[in-house]
């Protein structure tokens, strides 16, 4: 008989979320995500102050009941002390918000020491990339990793492209010159008066018009050869485009405003994942972060794709678009080499802008 | 022949006519159109007389990717000068050309190695290609810089009116020693490069913090990515969405770069949690867009730190202008 899988325990504070999670292998056995975006709504992104409070306020209970979830849901067989069972811990050491990631990383060497387990850190990007093969506790979904894959990481902080060749092992393809995806969603969400996070709603109005290209706002490098985005100039035109509007002309546009705007993102997007299935050969394709929640992006993704002969995989479950623990102890799961143990544990430290490769 | 700050120039000692007139004799150049002289501070006081104002746009501009006229204290060869008795001056931010000018210890022509009338050269192999054989043969030395990046040639300025008159149009341009106007990104970045250049000294003594303000799509994030570049940081992104971002750079182990962007701050008081005052010590240099929600936090930074304040404005849809105060 094989081994069992190790269990592990994992935390994520990147962002907005305070999320933990205990997984085996690809599975999630346990998990808990609390959301402060209610907190930061008012505020129209994240606060860190309000964000640091959060995390620190929540993460306890998180951890609490994240354990007494998986003490449920492995059975009587751990009690009384679940603990016990965790094999390691995990843990976002970077990118993300200085503040937040400080908190989890600090739980996490105070449990480390406390039960005398080995922390892997572990790059918040690099848990969208596995947010891909994220099981169930049932083990579902099957699909097999099939190497090589391209990596479209797109959130409010991040956009970029990088080769995924195996476990541990990434080229860098390119990434945004200036704003991410999601950054210039919500900014635009907010030019609108569509409070944050402006995707959803976005996206909404969009498909209430069908995703019309009204306004044919600029594509940014659009004919560039190179795998690189640009955000910032578009946001820019949709600035001075909305300022000639008067109020009623934007309320009465509203809709074809959004669905221009995403259009032109989710264009750009598809775009540059176009070139590096060219430039790369590899036409499979694995989509990770929060835009990837976007129907309209997944639909146009998978066009692509299938021009290609090609295969493209969306997080597993919806929320696992966001940020959560869970993608993060699959990650670690197949980085287990990077243990840390004893002392070293304490040089664990954030790395706010870290990158993937 | 040699590279310098813009483009591929012609180098002659600006004392000698006999050398003067090899090299009008090699553009093509018609007589009596000036040529400006690449000098040091010790030689602009000898060859140049510098009004009171004039010296204050100086100290703003030079080192820098400008030609300022001014009226000649005939100390080099005549040829160089214009009818009207003015001289062009450089003083580049370039340290090939700064070090030759200190080692040569007397003036150096200026001018870009083309014929008259043809574009200037980044590459030398385009600009060997382009030139005669009969041509070729005047040139002494050649110093192959491989390609050079694409900088225009330097903006000319004529100070020696009233007011400030600008000639040609290079990539940094200005209506007064404050207030510049950025046409394009690109022209942003290179003028946060220009600014760095001169005040970056600062940081091996004290902490340096550029203060942005400005509506969204001003250019603040491009002008700290060409602050990025000066310093060799190439992959700047904002940080919008996390706040801040730290960046490493140069040689030494304390060398830090933080960018941060308080866009998503609302009240003063959120700034403080952030937990910027311990970049507050030298060979850190802070960029904060949104600056003016920092709050009360600014009189912090004040205590310690050199404040750049960098205002930046719509005028058109593609203008901007960006205002420094430091």
């Amino acid at each position: 008989m094989t081994k069992p899988e190790p269990y592990i325990f994992s935390i994520d504070t990147s962002a907005d979320e305070t999320s933990a999670a205990v997984t085996q292998g690809r599975k999630i056995l346990s998990y808990l995500n609390y959301t402060q975006i209610q907190s930061h709504k008012e505020w129209g992104g994240i606060v860190p102050s309000i964000a640091k409070r959060a995390h620190e306020e929540r993460i306890d209970w998180v951890i609490e009941e994240t354990l007494r979830k998986f003490q449920n849901t492995v059975g009587t067989g751990l009690k009384p002390v679940p603990t016990k069972y965790i094999d390691y811990i995990a843990v976002t050491y970077g990118p993300g918000l200085a503040v937040a990631l400080e908190v989890g990383i600090r739980k996490a060497k105070e449990l480390a020491k406390k039960y005398n387990k080995p922390i892997i850190p572990i790059n918040h990007l690099e848990g969208h990339i596995y947010s891909s093969f994220v099981q169930n506790s049932k083990g579902n979904p099957k699909r097999d990793f099939e190497f090589p894959y391209v990596g479209l990481l797109v959130s409010g902080g991040h956009t970029e492209l990088v080769l995924f060749e195996n476990h541990g092992s990434f080229t860098f393809l390119g990434e945004t010159l200036d704003d991410a995806a999601g950054e210039a969603i919500d900014k635009a969400a907010r030019l609108m008066g569509l409070g944050y996070p402006g995707g959803p709603v976005m996206e909404r109005l969009a498909h209430e018009v069908d995703n019309i290209d009204l306004y044919k706002f600029p594509r940014p490098l659009h004919a560039s050869k190179k795998i690189e985005f640009s955000f910032s100039g578009l946001k820019t035109a949709f600035l001075y485009f909305t300022q000639k509007l008067t109020s009623e002309e934007k309320i009465k546009n509203i809709r074809e405003l959004a669905s221009s705007f995403q259009e032109a993102v989710t264009d750009s997007l598809t775009n540059k994942t176009e070139l590096a299935i060219k430039i790369t050969g590899v036409s499979h394709l694995i989509v990770g972060g929060g835009v990837s929640a976007n129907k309209h992006l997944r639909s146009k993704l998978r066009t692509l794709v299938k021009k290609y002969n090609g295969s493209v995989h969306f997080p597993t479950y919806t929320y696992l678009t966001g940020d959560n623990a869970a993608m993060v102890g699959v990650a670690a799961f197949y980085n287990q080499k990077r243990a840390v143990t004893g002392d070293k544990r304490d040089l664990i430290e954030r790395i706010p802008r870290l990158r993937l490769v | 022949m040699a590279p310098t700050d813009t483009v591929y120039g012609l180098l002659v000692d600006a004392t000698n006519e006999e050398a003067v007139k090899k090299l009008i004799a090699f553009k093509n150049r018609p007589w009596g159109k000036p040529i400006s002289i690449f000098v040091n501070n010790e030689l602009l006081k000898k060859n140049v007389i510098a009004s009171e104002s004039a010296g204050t746009l100086l100290k703003e501009l030079l080192p820098g990717p400008f030609t300022i006229i001014l009226p000649s204290k005939y100390a080099v060869s005549h040829l160089l000068e214009s009818e009207r008795g003015t001289l062009g001056i450089r003083i580049p931010q370039y340290r090939f050309i700064n070090e030759l000018v200190e080692a040569f210890g007397k003036p150096i022509t200026a001018t870009s190695a083309n014929l008259s009338g043809r574009p200037p050269h980044y590459r030398p192999e385009t600009l060997l290609s382009e030139l005669p054989k009969a041509k070729k043969t005047l040139i002494d030395l050649f110093i192959d810089g491989g390609t050079l990046p694409r900088n225009k040639p330097s903006s000319i300025v004529d100070l020696t009116g009233d007011t400030i008159k600008l000639l040609r149009k290079g990539d940094i341009m200005f209506t007064s020693a404050k207030t510049y106007i950025s046409h394009a990104p690109l022209d942003t970045r290179k003028l946060a490069q220009h600014l760095c250049s001169k005040i970056s000294h600062v940081v091996d003594g004290q902490p340096l913090v550029f203060i942005l303000e400005g509506e969204l799509g001003t250019g603040k994030t491009e002008f700290v990515k060409g602050a990025g570049e000066y310093f060799g940081i190439r992959d700047i992104i904002s940080p919008t969405y996390v706040v801040y971002y730290e960046y490493k750079w140069g040689k030494n182990a304390n060398n830090r770069f933080i960018h941060a962007d308080l866009y998503n701050i609302q009240e003063a008081d959120e700034f403080k949690h952030l937990g910027l005052e311990e970049y507050l010590k030298p060979h850190c240099v802070i960029f904060i867009e949104w600056g003016n929600r920092a709050g009360d936090m600014i009189h912090t930074f004040k205590k310690s730190a050199r404040i750049v304040r960098v205002k930046l404005k719509h005028k058109t849809e593609h203008e901007r202008e960006i205002s420094v105060e430091q």
